[in-house]
């Protein structure tokens, strides 16, 4: 797994926010695009890209981008 | 037994898919207390074999089968003896929001909760095996999301859109054999099927959404007291329906 691949395919979920501004380090339940549907696309676009599920719980436990990384990776 | 025997599903025989777990075993058990026979069918024998050892041989048989498969259909069309009914239970759920959709999981979705019932119908209307000019009566368990939008439910939605649809059809086909085909479309229930897309949501979206239900989230009971009635010669003048339950969901507005 690729930590900026990660990144890169996190920030094509939103439609509002510049990619620019999504670092590994942003708190992403933080952002003003942050909602339940977004929530659906990123467990989705796991379970696309790296054949792994998360849940609900996964984003609710981490903090950053980055964190999620680690997590997704270490399943 | 003692009551209106309207309600009595008494000498009635009904074939239940989905009928290890959730409301499909609920519907089972319900069945059964209504003084009715039940053959059930799954994938899954040894839960179906508990069933069966729970409601008692004389009241509980089962055919353990893949619904997905044409073999699975073919099985338990000619299997099953003469009934009174059936209650398609068998479904799963998928939440995936429209650009993740490919035919896959459409498939997927679809080939259970629709295809397989269109084709079970099939076999066993060719096979002469549901009862004719005997009140006998088709309950499709389909979805109030079929009624309204939710995010992320697309796969599910539009499956339990065409099953409602085709309740229509095959109802109108079927009245001329006084063969009644109606739906129930559930609002939130809690089973097992829930609890997993409760896991995909947080838990704070499942508390607002619970909150929208006046009567709150439904149990397998309740679905399975509708498909009681609807099974019986109660609902004997109903045909092409749906009944929805929904613990006011979606007709009580704040």
């Amino acid at each position: 797994m690729d930590k900026h691949q990660f990144l890169q395919s996190f920030a094509e979920q939103f439609d509002e926010t510049d990619p620019e501004t999504i670092s590994l380090e942003t708190k992403f339940k933080e952002m003003e695009e942050w909602s339940s549907m977004v929530a659906l696309m990123i467990i989705a676009m796991v379970d696309e890209n790296y054949n792994k599920k998360i849940t609900g719980s996964d984003l609710r436990e981490t903090g950053t981008i980055e964190e999620l990384y680690e997590r997704v990776s270490a399943k | 037994m003692t009551g209106n025997p309207f309600f009595s599903l008494q000498d009635k025989h009904f074939l239940v898919t989905g009928a290890s777990s959730g409301i499909g075993l609920c519907i089972c058990r319900s069945i059964v207390a209504s003084g009715g026979k039940i053959t059930g069918t799954a994938r899954r024998g040894n839960l179906l074999s508990e069933m069966v050892r729970e409601l008692g041989e004389n009241n509980a048989s089962f055919i353990e089968a893949d619904l997905a498969l044409d073999e699975g259909i073919d099985k338990i069309a000619g299997e099953v003896e003469d009934i009174d009914g059936l209650v398609y239970a068998a479904g799963i759920s998928k939440m995936s929001p429209l650009k993740f959709i490919k035919r896959q999981n459409l498939e997927e979705v679809m080939n259970i909760n629709y295809f397989s019932m269109v084709l079970l119908l099939a076999q066993l209307v060719r096979q002469k095996k549901i009862k004719k000019n005997n009140h006998s009566s088709i309950v499709l368990i389909s979805s109030v999301a079929q009624q309204v939008g939710t995010k992320s439910s697309l796969l599910y939605t539009g499956s339990k859109g065409a099953m409602s649809a085709a309740g229509r059809v095959i109802a109108n086909e079927l009245s001329s054999q006084k063969i009644r085909v109606n739906t129930i479309e559930p609002g939130m229930v809690q089973t097992a099927m829930a609890s997993e897309m409760e896991d995909v949501l947080s838990s704070e979206t499942v508390e607002k959404d619970k909150q929208k239900y006046p009567l709150g989230y439904g149990t397998p009971e309740d679905v399975a007291n509708a498909a009681v009635f609807l099974l019986s010669d109660a609902s004997r003048w109903m045909t092409g329906q749906s009944l929805t339950l929904d613990g006011g969901r979606y007709k009580l507005l704040d």
